[in-house]
């Protein structure tokens, strides 16, 4: 039997291709993630092991903060204690190491990478051998006027050695003489970032704090293992400076696994995303398997007369999962490779040159790959195949394949009681029971639409259908075709409805998002500008230019904004930092209790949700501790409404005085004098900033924007990755339809005789295949929307009230969905054209 | 002769070359009168299915010409042949006639309906009343009886007034009796309402209802009859298939 099945199979080769396209588009995604991921981490991991090689020991800090959401914050390190460091016997040499923002500004004025992109660092060259840079080219930086930059800097640059270079960094925009290019390791430059660098005085004094640097690298004499080394290089070190030492293993290990964590953090986001492709490739397998076996009704009818047992005829359609299941697969891992060497070359497109040495395919990613599209093939057949062996035998005799509903009532119960679960976690997730009965809600009015699909399809498909069978006969039939199978309809419908229910509910989120943010923002900043520095790295503007600009003849008011990072009340949490004496009027919080302006160094000022919840009065001191361990007392000032853009802490900006806790704004509000044209506030204003290469200047509209929009790029990463969601559910309906022609053949060829012709042919399935693909992304809207709405509701305590309509991208996805619908059409509808009249109609 | 409906001239049709060659017609030629009812029988692989195509503009010749009217097949483009056949051609099926899809009066009005027609009322009533399935328009074709199906067929096949029907095996899928009801109404439509019907049947009795019987034989005219009756028909196949 088995042998029998195989054969069946292999020799209706063209449907064991369309079918396997789904599962090798799902599994081609699954791979890609895995090598994608494999060979990033593989990259990183030689790469500090690299770095590392002459490193045996590592002294830092044993002060730090966790930083919300991961990561840690550590203090500096003295340089004092160097002496000590290599006076202990067995070191050969030691050197200080510092990674901190420095930007270098091109010879057109602009910064090298771009604000989004890989970070910028600033840190030292020195002549120790333990240090990470050999200079290629030049020397060694000696004094406070002299740098060294990366080679793929220099590239980017146009620098030769001698130029004049301007740097901006914490403590201001300095410029410095270039006297060497180095190299990191083997490579030019380590993901993409850029390196200014500078002897180790001039690094501390511009880049961090002065004597402070960040660690030391140690190089043994090689007469100590690293751990004899590193115990001997802690004794030696003065207990009262806090300082810890690991071994240079250690410290590889451990910046491996920071960067294994940002790569674990993409792969799990990736890796999500093709578990939705795969899932909704699971629905096009099933909805080919279900037609495939509607329409060998007869055949299996006929298998069934001849003594084959129900068995028998699930067994075939088992087998040919199975195959597809297998070969699908195995194809899928192989366009996977393809895939993850584009998603390299996408990055490579914004500047991280990730040197890998050909990419990391490993065994058990194969095996994991084809086993999970094997059996979610198997999966999706399990019920097509189940349907194919109940077929009567009497069924041979029958004429044309129609699909039945199962138990409508059955269906119909089923439905409600899912849908009723995933209303009733809905509104509890919304009343802030538990946040994962989002998640569980969500799946089930998805699972409940689904299932209720094959009882909507007809109405909803004649619905949408009305006005082109108004239109003309054509249209009636085109509307009739995609109203006759209604199981097929909605199998067919399926993935478009979730991918444009998913797409709509994230632009709904994020259309909500934007609005609040506009009115947060609008609200709270009353000045004419800002200069504003990207909020998603390290790094910002120096705190000392909001007081350069405030003293421009032309600017009446400017005050800096930044955001740090303490330990407050015994956790690690962000806090904004404000100047109150310039604050009024610009940066303006809700005060509840006390004044803004009065909020001294030593005083908070905190939510008012925050001050109940764990009831805090004015007065009470909370303790907070800085990154290099200083500890200060501030007291509760004043309690303000927060509005999701302050957070819950505000602090002044000279609390950090007298820490090395590394202080920037991240914006600088202005108001300019009265009289001041725009084209002198501009030219003024962007003297200071963005011609120093030092943030971007914005007026109050464009700024709003800009911030408001940041939300877009993470949508675009999101609609990008559903993108090949869309293109499986397109592939269903082009299969759907092929298998739907040709199913028809006789039926056209009958029309072809009465007089249709060819356009006329093609218009109909085209209008069925519009009149399905608007049926998904109808059905999806209303979905995504309902969704959306969820979602918001639930969150809205952390600040997000307002729900607004999508109405733009509504739109776009209705066109797109039509478009969608026509394209998806174009080869099916030539088939159909080219069915040949004489083989249509003989009656044999 | 009268005026022809449709005509066939030195029609070849030849299927593969060499020794698998086969000549499924070997130059006939033939007219088929206007108003009349005429039959084309002849034994399996005699080519009468073969002819009936090739006239009516459905499959194309090897060699020779076929004309509907005045109008000449080979030389017209696939567009204009479905303008032909949708205008002056009807057809009915041995089986699978009706377009699951659409209710009785939609499959009748199909033909005019694709090109855009409004049709004349009157004449698709009179069809309607003489097919006597009045009370049954609304319905699907699923919910027909065999016999009812065809008589919608025969209907469609008479809205557009073609200049000839061209009918396949007609009641190869019915009894007797209902197979009798729907040659009757192909009787009618030709002796009351003035149509032309080219039949293709194997069946003597179904071709007794027609004026004139041509007979085939290996892709040739054998012969012919005129005011056939089943007892005539069946002898005269006797003799030719000595």
């Amino acid at each position: 039997m088995f042998s029998l099945s195989l054969k069946m199979s292999l020799a209706r080769k063209g449907r064991l291709i369309l079918t396997s396209l789904a599962i090798i588009l799902g599994t081609g995604f699954l791979s890609g993630t895995f090598i994608f991921s494999d060979t990033l981490s593989r990259t990183f991991d030689r790469l500090f092991t690299d770095v590392f090689r002459d490193v045996d020991a590592y002294v830092r800090s044993t002060n730090f903060i966790e930083v919300p959401f991961g990561g840690e914050q550590r203090a500096g390190t003295p340089i004092e204690a160097l002496d000590s460091v290599l006076a202990v016997p067995g070191v050969k040499d030691a050197t200080g190491d510092i990674q901190a923002f420095a930007r270098i500004i091109g010879k057109d004025g602009t910064p090298l990478g771009s604000d989004n992109g890989p970070p910028t660092f600033g840190g030292i060259a020195s002549a120790s051998v333990a240090g990470l840079w050999n200079i290629e080219d030049g020397r060694l930086p000696n004094g406070p006027s002299e740098m060294v930059m990366d080679r793929s800097s220099a590239e980017k640059g146009d620098f030769v050695v001698g130029d004049t270079v301007r740097v901006n960094a914490q403590s201001g925009s300095r410029e410095f003489t270039l006297v060497g290019i180095a190299n990191y390791g083997d490579i030019s430059s380590p993901g993409g970032a850029t390196f200014a660098l500078f002897d180790q005085q001039t690094a501390s004094e511009f880049l961090l704090k002065p004597g402070f640097v960040d660690a030391f690298l140690i190089q043994g004499d090689g007469t100590m293992t690293q751990e004899e080394l590193a115990t001997a290089v802690n004794a030696a070190l003065n207990p009262t400076l806090k300082l810890e030492t690991l071994t240079g293993a250690q410290i590889a290990e451990e910046t491996k696994d920071q960067i294994g964590a940002v790569v674990g953090f993409l792969s799990t986001f990736l890796t999500i995303f093709s578990l939705i492709a795969l899932g909704i490739g699971c629905f096009v397998i099933y909805n080919v398997f279900s037609i495939t076996t509607a329409q060998r009704l007869r055949e299996n009818a006929l298998m069934r007369a001849i003594g084959a047992s129900r068995k028998q005829v699930t067994t075939t359609v088992i087998v040919e999962a199975l195959i597809i299941g297998v070969l699908g697969s195995i194809l899928g891992f192989v366009v996977g490779i393809g895939l993850s060497r584009g998603l390299s070359a996408l990055l490579a497109a914004f500047g991280v040159d990730i040197p890998t040495s050909g990419l990391a395919i490993r065994g058990p990613r194969i095996a994991t790959t084809i086993i999970v599209g094997t059996l979610v093939t198997l999966f999706s057949a399990v019920f097509p195949a189940l349907r194919a062996g109940r077929v009567p035998p009497l069924a041979a005799m029958r004429d044309t394949a129609f699909e039945r509903i199962g138990s409508r009532k059955f269906r119909f119960v089923i439905g409600a009681v899912i849908a009723v679960i995933g209303v009733a976690a809905h509104v509890a997730a919304a009343a802030g029971v538990n946040d994962w009965l989002l998640g569980v809600g969500v799946v089930c009015v998805f699972a409940a639409v689904i299932i209720y699909g094959p009882l909507i399809a007809k109405p909803v498909a004649l619905m949408l259908g009305a006005p082109l069978a108004r239109r003309s006969v054509t249209g009636a039939m085109a509307r009739q075709n995609a109203a006759r199978n209604p199981r097929r309809t909605a199998g067919t419908v399926a993935p478009v409805l979730i991918g444009v229910a998913l797409v709509t509910a994230f632009s709904a989120f994020a259309a909500s998002v934007r609005s609040e943010i506009r009115s947060v923002i609008g609200d709270q900043f009353g000045g004419d500008y800002a200069i504003s520095a990207p909020q998603n790295g390290f790094g910002g503007l120096p705190i000392a230019l909001s007081d350069e600009v405030a003293a421009l003849p032309e600017v009446q008011q400017a005050t800096g904004l930044g955001f740090g990072t303490v330990e407050l009340d015994g956790e690690g949490r962000f806090v904004t930092v404000i100047n109150p004496a310039t604050a009024s009027g610009l940066v303006d919080l809700n005060m509840v209790q006390g004044d803004q302006s009065k909020l001294s160094a030593n005083g908070v000022v905190v939510s008012n949700n925050r001050a109940t919840t764990e009831g805090w009065n004015l007065g009470d001191t909370l303790e907070m501790k800085f990154v290099d361990g200083t500890v200060k007392d501030l007291v509760i000032e004043g309690t303000f409404i927060p509005n999701g853009f302050f957070g819950s802490y505000v602090i002044n900006r000279e609390a950090f005085a007298g820490t090395t806790n590394s202080l920037f704004d991240s914006i600088i509000y202005v108001v300019m004098k009265d009289g001041v044209s725009e084209e002198d506030a501009r030219a003024a204003l962007g003297a200071v900033s963005e011609q120093r290469g030092l943030g971007t200047l914005q007026s109050r509209e464009e700024f709003i924007d800009a911030q408001a929009d940041q939300i877009n790029q993470i949508l675009g990463l999101i609609y990008g990755l559903l993108a090949l969601s869309i293109v499986i559910a397109v592939v269903g309906i082009v299969i759907t339809l092929l298998l739907s022609v040709f199913e028809r053949r006789r039926e056209i060829g009958l029309l072809r005789a009465v007089g249709m012709t060819r356009s006329q042919v093609r218009f109909t399935v085209v209008g069925e295949s519009v009149i399905t693909s608007m049926f998904g992304a109808v059905v999806g809207v209303v979905l995504g929307i309902g969704e959306g709405l969820a979602l918001i509701g639930t969150l809205a305590d952390d600040g997000i009230a307002a729900f607004s309509l999508p109405l733009g991208s509504t739109i776009v996805i209705l066109i797109l969905a039509f478009i969608i619908g026509v394209i998806a059409a174009v080869y099916p509808a030539r088939r159909a054209t080219r069915v040949d009249i004489m083989q249509a109609i003989s009656t044999t | 002769m009268t005026q022809a409906a449709a005509t066939a001239t030195a029609a070849s049709k030849i299927y593969g070359s060499g020794d698998s060659e086969v000549r499924a017609l070997d130059g006939v030629t033939i007219a088929f009168e206007k108003g009349k009812f005429t039959a084309i029988m002849g034994p399996s692989g005699s080519g009468k299915s073969t002819l009936m195509h090739c006239v009516a503009g459905l499959d194309s010749l090897t060699s020779g010409s076929v004309a509907i009217g005045d109008t000449q097949l080979e030389t017209l483009s696939d567009k204009e042949l479905t303008t032909l056949r949708r205008e002056q051609v009807g057809f009915i099926f041995q089986a699978f006639n009706l377009i699951p899809t659409l209710n009785a009066l939609e499959n009748i009005m199909l033909p005019l309906s694709l090109g855009g027609q409004e049709g004349d009322m009157q004449w698709i009533n009179t069809v309607i009343d003489t097919i006597g399935l009045r009370d049954r328009l609304e319905h699907r074709p699923s919910e027909l009886s065999g016999g009812q199906q065809q008589r919608v067929a025969v209907a469609r096949a008479l809205a557009s007034k073609p200049s000839v029907i061209f009918a396949d095996e007609p009641t190869g899928n019915l009894d007797s009796k209902t197979g009798g009801e729907v040659l009757g109404f192909m009787r009618r439509a030709v002796s009351d309402l003035g149509q032309t019907i080219v039949m293709v049947t194997h069946d003597a009795n179904a071709a007794s209802y027609s004026d004139r019987i041509v007979f085939l034989k290996d892709g040739k005219i054998a012969g012919e009859m005129t005011e056939p009756n089943p007892e005539k028909v069946l002898d005269y196949l006797k003799h030719l298939g000595e």
